[in-house]
Formats: C-alpha cells, sequence, structure tokens
C-alpha cells in the first residue's frame, strides 16, 4: 500500500518538475541565442541526476520513511526555524550578490536553472525516499526565495 | 526511475545499487554521445581521412574485449549494508577528483579539430567505463563513473 502511495507521489513530482523545467526554457527563450545556449542549458538540468545516483546508492539503507505523527510532532518547529532561516539568507545573497556584481540573475539564466533543478530534484528525492523533515525546510526554503527573489525583488 | 527499483528489486540492497549503477553508466554513456554530437556541430570539426574513422572504434573496443574476456572479476560487488563514514567521505572525494580531472579531459577533448580523432577519444572514455562496469562493480566504479558523468557537464555549464 505504501510503496503505491509512493510511486503516485513519485509520478507526480517528477511530472510537475519537468513542467517546471520546460516552463524556465520557454522563459527564458529569447534569452536562447546560440547552440551553446542550449547546450548549457541541457547540461544544467542534468547536472544533479549522477551525483542524486550517487547519494542513492550510498545512502540506500534508509529506505522508506517511517512518516509518524510523533516524528512530524518532533520536527515541526527546527523545521520551520530552518525554512524562515534558509528564505532570510538566500534572499539577502542573491541581493548582495547582484549588488557586488552588478549583475542580474535573470542576465545568467544558466546559474538560475542550475540552482532550481538541483533544488527541485533533491526536493523530489528527498520527498520520496528519505523524508527527512529539517532537510525539506531547507529545501523548501532555497525554492521560496528562488521565486521570491524571481518575482518581487528584480525589477 | 525510482519507482522502477521499487517495483523490481525489493529484496537485495546490493541489487538495488546494481541497478543505479547501470542508470548511471547509461547516463554516462548518453552524455558521452551528447558531447560528440555538441562539438561537432559546434566547433566544425572536418573529416580529415574517412578510413579512419572505421577504424576508430577498434582502436579501444579490442582490447576492452580482450581484457574483458581474460580478467576476472576485481572486486567483490556491492555491499548490502551501509557505508561507513570514512568509506563515504573517502568515495566522495575520489568522485570530486575525477570530476576535476574529467573538466580537463573535456576541455582538451574540445580542442580536437578532426571528427576522427574525436571518435577515438570518445570510444576511448566508453571502453573505460563498460570495463568500470563489468569488472569494477563497486562503490569504486560506481564514484569514478559519477566523477566522469559531473566532470562532462561541469565543462558544458562553465567552460564551453
Amino acid at each position: 500500500m505504501k510503496l503505491k502511495q509512493v510511486n503516485t507521489a513519485f509520478l507526480v513530482t517528477t511530472g510537475v518538475s519537468v513542467l517546471v523545467f520546460i516552463y524556465l526554457v520557454f522563459l527564458g527563450y529569447d534569452e536562447i541565442k546560440t547552440l551553446k545556449d542550449v547546450i548549457k542549458i541541457i547540461a544544467s538540468i542534468l547536472f544533479p541526476i549522477p551525483m542524486l545516483f550517487f547519494v542513492r546508492f550510498i545512502l540506500i539503507e534508509h529506505f522508506l520513511p517511517q512518516n509518524t505523527d510523533e516524528y512530524k510532532l518532533k520536527n515541526q518547529k527546527p523545521a520551520t526555524v530552518l525554512l524562515i532561516l534558509t528564505v532570510v539568507i538566500s534572499i539577502s545573497f542573491m541581493q548582495l550578490l547582484e549588488y557586488t556584481t552588478s549583475q542580474k540573475l535573470e542576465d545568467n539564466l544558466i546559474f538560475a536553472h542550475l540552482i532550481n533543478s538541483t533544488t527541485i530534484s533533491s526536493y523530489v528525492l528527498n520527498y520520496i525516499l528519505y523524508n527527512n523533515l529539517r532537510a525539506n525546510g531547507i529545501l523548501s526554503g532555497v525554492l521560496l526565495s528562488l521565486a521570491i527573489h524571481v518575482f518581487f525583488l528584480s525589477a | 526511475m525510482n519507482l522502477f527499483f521499487n517495483n523490481q528489486n525489493p529484496k537485495s540492497n546490493s541489487s538495488k545499487r546494481e541497478l543505479l549503477f547501470t542508470f548511471q553508466s547509461i547516463i554516462v554513456t548518453g552524455l558521452l554521445a551528447f558531447t560528440a554530437i555538441a562539438f561537432f556541430v559546434y566547433n566544425d570539426l572536418s573529416i580529415i581521412k574517412g578510413i579512419k574513422i572505421i577504424f576508430a572504434p577498434f582502436l579501444s573496443v579490442v582490447p576492452l574485449l580482450f581484457i574483458l574476456s581474460i580478467l576476472r572479476d576485481l572486486q567483490k560487488g556491492f555491499l548490502e549494508g551501509n557505508y561507513s563514514k570514512a568509506e563515504i567521505i573517502k568515495f566522495c572525494v575520489i568522485t570530486v577528483a575525477i570530476t576535476a580531472a574529467f573538466t580537463g579531459i573535456t576541455f582538451l577533448l574540445s580542442k580536437i579539430d578532426a571528427l576522427e580523432i574525436l571518435l577515438a577519444a570518445i570510444m576511448a572514455i566508453l571502453s573505460a567505463i563498460f570495463f568500470l562496469k563489468s569488472k569494477i562493480k563497486d562503490i569504486l566504479g560506481m564514484s569514478i563513473v559519477t566523477g566522469i558523468a559531473e566532470g562532462i557537464i561541469v565543462y558544458m555549464i562553465f567552460l564551453f
């Protein structure tokens, strides 16, 4: 039973992340000028996959988490704190970086893709296999801050 | 893909590890093909001597087949249990080192200006991967294969 749920969740999240990738590629469509850009974007999307396989290879024992109420209750607070902390830290980090290098993240699309695909893949992997709530907090924080940065803070 | 592992191998960890290793080598093979195509299209490679293209694969495939046929397995296979912390650190360091090395090797590949030489080089790397895949079935093989994949990707993102 549990396996079936996990499989469904995995399919759904993979579908969502694929959609996000495609959307991002089309979003930056006018920035893609040469074949080189296409190659770079494909490479940055592929970047996390071998690494995730390697991690999975090493940490194979921690398979199928026990997502009990007790575990949730215990990790609620640290996970929330980590989420807020990561959002604040990564937003200020990105602002600082843009300020010091006087370049926009949107102009360096490759880095946006790289951060995004790495975080989404680790998010899916963590959600499905390890269900580590603290890691979930950090990864959600990174994704959220990236979204906030792109939507609100870059004029 | 994890869906795939769950259904097929609910029982032993070593068979799951083997499957992951297989997937990783398929990814690397795909990446190498991708590299060859990218360099071929982008650098406008010319064919200098057509006959060399036909013989380029034999240069590395023949020794590979010979070695595979005479050599026994070099490693004991995949572990059933967990790896210790020292082992994990050691193999992560190996992976990072191989990544750095392969970023350099891909850089050298990009300097090649004839298609037949590029083909021979790619086939040589591919043969090395098949050697790892069939004889070094171990965490060492896995970390080397991961390093190769990441090295190619890092070159493509940052240096290409």
